[in-house]
């Protein structure tokens, strides 16, 4: 019974040996040596090869010619024009920062600002000096896909956010303009926030914090490009 | 047939069974440049061949596997492959067994064949004698017939039967002073029962 045994365990291992034997086939065997000598031995038909590899690149080039005329659809309509920042906007890009909501970058001058600005975004529109005011924070925005460098400032302890634009990009709002010292300053107030905007030497800027707008009219007018 | 025919053939039949002939080629051959040597040369056979003839578009891996056969014994018989240096008579009549049923469950077979890597079955099937080892290559490894078999190595059907069962007894031989040594298997039954009879006889 026992050689009976043994020859039933003999053919079990039998089965075994053979299924892993089996398994061997599985093993992933590195063709490159053997394809690399073949293809130099046999070379592949080429013309046809051209013809099938043409299919996929005419199709990707077809792709690219209408995501680009999309892309540039786009980019004529958005900068068809100075984009106008509205006053509802320009109060939350200030909240905004004030409160931390959107990420911004911890600098302390206006030199410092605009390296880091312009290592983020080339070609950033350049912070004006602004030698009384203590410089707290920096970021890039965008309104209507056009630049917008913002530099958190802090004026006697309350914080005042400079938008700065390149003037051909955007436009000041239709709102009551106040003129000090010859320069026009449009005057909005959304809630308890002011905002004074204008132009100066091809720039725009716009002043925005919970502080009379005088008191913005006043930093304004230290602003120097 | 035309170069560029047999080129277009080639590469729709052939080039993607290339890896089961470097394969059987891998396990043949101790060296693996020798390997994909002597798949290069069978690879370019069938090419040659396809540019002759029509080849049948049927049974192209026992056909791959006819010429890979046939080159590596040309480059035996020419010397530019080293022979093994066992031989199929030195087996022995009998050879341990793996485990037992009262055994703890490791000694189970499929569980212990498991617990060698894929490396070390190579290295044990790479020691059988050719013949054997060409035997467990193509029914065991490939998966192919008895008669497949038998055809590839132009010998009866009962003969791959025989080589098959004794190079999966010596496959087992090799593994097994490695199981013991991994203490993958406790005892061995047959030596287990030869030791109780002669106890018994005392």
């Amino acid at each position: 019974m026992s050689d009976d045994y043994t020859d039933e365990h003999d053919e079990a291992i039998d089965q075994a040996v053979a299924a892993r034997l089996a398994k061997l086939r599985a093993m992933p065997v590195d063709t490159s040596h053997l394809d690399n000598a073949l293809r130099a031995q046999i070379p592949p038909i080429r013309q046809e090869r051209r013809i099938l590899s043409l299919r996929p690149l005419r199709a990707m080039a077809a792709s690219v010619l209408l995501v680009s005329a999309i892309a540039a659809a786009i980019m004529l309509t958005a900068s068809s024009g100075p984009a106008l920042a509205e006053a509802t906007q320009m109060a939350q890009v200030h909240q905004d920062i004030v409160s931390g909501r959107i990420p911004v970058m911890q600098v302390a001058s206006i030199a410092e600002a605009n390296r880091m600005l312009n290592s983020q975004s080339p070609g950033a529109p350049t912070l004006p000096q602004m030698p009384d005011s203590h410089v707290m924070a920096c970021c890039m925005k965008t309104v209507h896909n056009k630049k917008m460098a913002c530099v958190l400032l802090k004026d006697d302890g309350a914080p005042i956010t400079l938008a700065v634009a390149s003037a051909a990009d955007m436009k000041l709002a239709s709102a009551p303009v106040t003129t000090r010292n010859g320069i026009d300053y449009r005057v909005q107030k959304v809630a308890d926030v002011n905002m004074v905007m204008t132009e100066q030497n091809g720039k725009w800027l716009c002043l925005i914090g919970q502080m009379p707008a005088d008191r913005l009219m006043d930093i304004a007018a230290q602003v120097r490009f | 047939m035309d170069r560029n025919q047999a080129t277009k053939r080639f590469y729709d039949l052939i080039w993607p069974r290339r890896s089961d002939v470097l394969r059987v080629a891998r396990f043949l051959c101790r060296d693996a440049w020798v390997a994909d040597d002597l798949t290069q040369e069978t690879l370019l056979k069938a090419f040659r061949a396809m540019e002759r003839t029509n080849v049948a578009e049927t049974n192209l891996k026992s056909w791959l596997l006819t010429i890979l056969r046939n080159t590596w014994k040309d480059r035996l018989r020419a010397g530019r492959i080293e022979a093994s240096m066992e031989s199929l008579v030195e087996e022995p009549a009998s050879h341990p067994t793996i485990g037992t049923e009262d055994e703890d469950s490791k000694n189970d077979p499929q569980t212990l064949l498991e617990a060698f890597s894929d490396q070390q079955v190579i290295d044990a099937l790479k020691a059988l004698p050719e013949e054997i080892r060409w035997t467990l290559l193509l029914v065991d490894v490939e998966g192919l017939g008895v008669q497949e078999t038998a055809q590839i190595l132009q010998v009866p059907d009962g003969t791959i039967k025989s080589r098959a069962h004794r190079g999966r007894a010596m496959l087992r031989r090799t593994l097994l002073p490695l199981a013991r040594e991994r203490r993958l298997v406790t005892e061995d039954v047959k030596a287990q029962k030869a030791a109780n009879l002669r106890q018994e006889e005392l």
